[in-house]
């Protein structure tokens, strides 16, 4: 389970033991249930005593209490009294930029975060890689979504019958590049591959020809909240990505994990914390 | 409110007990508090609570309020909120009955779940009208404080409505007064023949917002549903209470499913200070 690194100053300055017991309690902010000493040992890289006592501190809180079963943890009731009606909940944009500095910390590249606006993506947050060759992140640029992995990620999680209406709209659409064109055979081809995959590996050619990665961020109804992509230089990029994929996965997951709290499309219609 | 501090509460260590209570002033604060202003009021050095802040905002617990040396609550807390109210089963299921009342009603509709002798909104669907009532996901009240805990207690048995005069009394000292209590138990046996209770709406004179109990299959009410807002002619209440029927014939259909993963302790045992109130060091 990933958790956010503090700075060497805030090592300096925090409580580690305290900073454990807390990493503990996050945990708990997911869509899973409960936990036992183990499972929490083995995601947090903790010993299982460090955990035991960790648990003890937050049972002894009622942050964190055994569930009905006697054998597993769960979150306590007294997680309630942290309300704070006066401040607005965090937004998508703030759920997701720990793990945007993360992905960007241990692959050195640019890294977006878009959401979806009818048959467009929409860039709404990033960092951009210090490296030569940048591949240029333009916070509010729209894209169609067949124009690149962002959006062939976003149409992976329509059904069918949405994706091809997609397609009867936009397939005879001007194009300024050719890579661009909305081509049904090929974005057929893509959306295959994400489903089976779980996220988008695409190589945009041209002078220089880019590799990203696109990885749906999915929400309490199995729809998304949005897509976040890595990616850099062909040439730079894909020799790390065997030795760093693992752990993008784990960063993502441990998002999802957090992401699947909330429902993407209530706003407005639904009442919220 | 003077909440009780169970005993094994103050097992915990002082180093963390800090940074607990810390973290709790944050959040009970009605402005972002400062390090001296958390310092004061807990009695600890400004260097104990720095400490415990750093600890925090590394955390994600508290994060700084507009870069000033002001703190409020981060993210994690409201992610653990959310975490929990998806813990009740209803607060899923319930979506669809709510969506469908909020349509009829136009008005917002929200579901309570009953918390030992506390009430907590798990979940709310707002209608279509230009001018609503705002509801908030996560708010508690003791039962008897406002209208979704009272339409749960319309439902209950004498002996019950004793066993929370005495958490009131003994435990949170939250006692209205006899007289209150008196008219409260009055206005829940008038109601009980209804089975919902109506309330007038102070800004919309002649209107009532409505509370429901939903019921197990034991016919203890686990839930209320809450109408809020200037609402339905009184003729289409049975509209409202067939939506309520059918949310209570699926909690009877898998009653496991639906169980409070709280219930398992008994309701003295879940103490709570209220959020938005100063907490207790």
């Amino acid at each position: 389970m990933h958790q956010t690194k503090p700075s060497n100053f805030q090592n300096r300055e925090q409580n580690k033991a305290m900073a454990r017991i807390l990493m503990v309690l996050s945990s708990f902010a997911s869509s899973r249930p409960d936990f036992g000493i183990s499972e929490l040992s083995q995601h947090l890289g903790m010993t299982k005593n460090m955990v035991h006592r960790a648990i003890k501190t937050l049972v002894e809180q009622d942050y964190v209490m055994r569930d009905s079963t006697g054998q597993r943890y769960q979150l306590g009731f007294r997680v309630l009294e942290l309300q704070n009606a006066a401040a607005p909940e965090p937004s998508f944009r703030a759920l997701c930029a720990p793990a945007l500095q993360d992905i960007h910390a241990i692959t050195g590249e640019t890294v977006s975060l878009t959401v979806r606006a009818l048959d467009y993506s929409v860039f709404i947050d990033g960092i951009e890689t210090r490296k030569p060759a940048v591949w240029r992140l333009q916070i509010g640029a729209l894209r169609p979504l067949h124009a690149n992995a962002t959006g062939h990620v976003f149409l992976s999680c329509e059904t069918d019958a949405e994706v091809a209406a997609y397609i009867a709209r936009h397939e005879h659409d001007a194009s300024p590049a050719p890579d661009e064109a909305c081509n049904a055979a090929r974005l057929w081809q893509d959306i295959a591959d994400i489903r089976r995959r779980g996220y988008a590996a695409n190589l945009r050619p041209g002078l220089v020809p880019m590799t990203a990665l696109a990885f749906p961020i999915w929400d309490a109804a199995q729809s998304v909240h949005g897509v976040l992509s890595v990616g850099g230089p062909k040439e730079r990029f894909e020799p790390q990505l065997p030795g760093l994929l693992a752990d993008i996965l784990a960063i993502i997951e441990a998002l999802c994990q957090r992401s699947r709290l909330y429902a993407a499309h209530a706003a407005g219609s639904e009442i919220t914390l | 409110m003077k909440p009780a501090r169970p005993a094994q509460r103050a097992a915990v260590n002082s180093s963390a007990q800090h940074v607990f209570d810390v973290l709790r002033t944050v959040s009970a604060a009605a402005e972002p508090p400062g390090v001296s202003d958390i310092g004061r009021r807990l009695g600890l050095t400004g260097s104990n609570v720095f400490r415990a802040l750093t600890t925090l905002e590394a955390s994600g617990y508290v994060s700084r309020f507009r870069n000033l040396p002001q703190f409020e609550l981060g993210t994690m807390p409201y992610l653990l909120n959310r975490a929990l109210l998806n813990r009740f089963e209803l607060t899923l299921a319930s979506r669809p009955f709510l969506r469908a009342l909020a349509q009829q009603s136009g008005e917002t509709v929200s579901l309570n779940v009953r918390l030992g002798w506390y009430s907590l909104r798990v979940s709310g669907v707002y209608g279509s009208q230009d001018i609503y009532h705002r509801d908030r996901l996560g708010e508690l009240a003791l039962l008897h404080q406002a209208l979704p805990g009272r339409a749960v207690l319309v439902s209950m048995s004498d002996a019950e409505l004793a066993g929370m005069a005495r958490f009131l009394t003994g435990i949170v000292h939250e006692w209205p007064g006899g007289e209150a209590w008196a008219v409260l138990r009055e206005t829940l046996r008038a109601s009980a023949a209804t089975g919902f209770l109506a309330e007038p709406l102070p800004m919309s004179p002649g209107f009532s917002a409505i509370g429901i109990p939903v019921r197990d299959q034991s016919g203890a009410a686990i839930a209320s549903i809450t109408i809020n807002g200037p609402v339905f002619p009184a003729a289409n209440i049975g509209a409202l209470l067939a939506v309520r029927d059918q949310l209570e014939a699926m909690i009877h259909a898998d009653p496991q499913r639906f169980v409070s993963p709280f219930a398992h302790l008994p309701p003295e045992r879940i103490v709570l200070q209220m959020p938005g109130r100063q907490a207790v060091p």
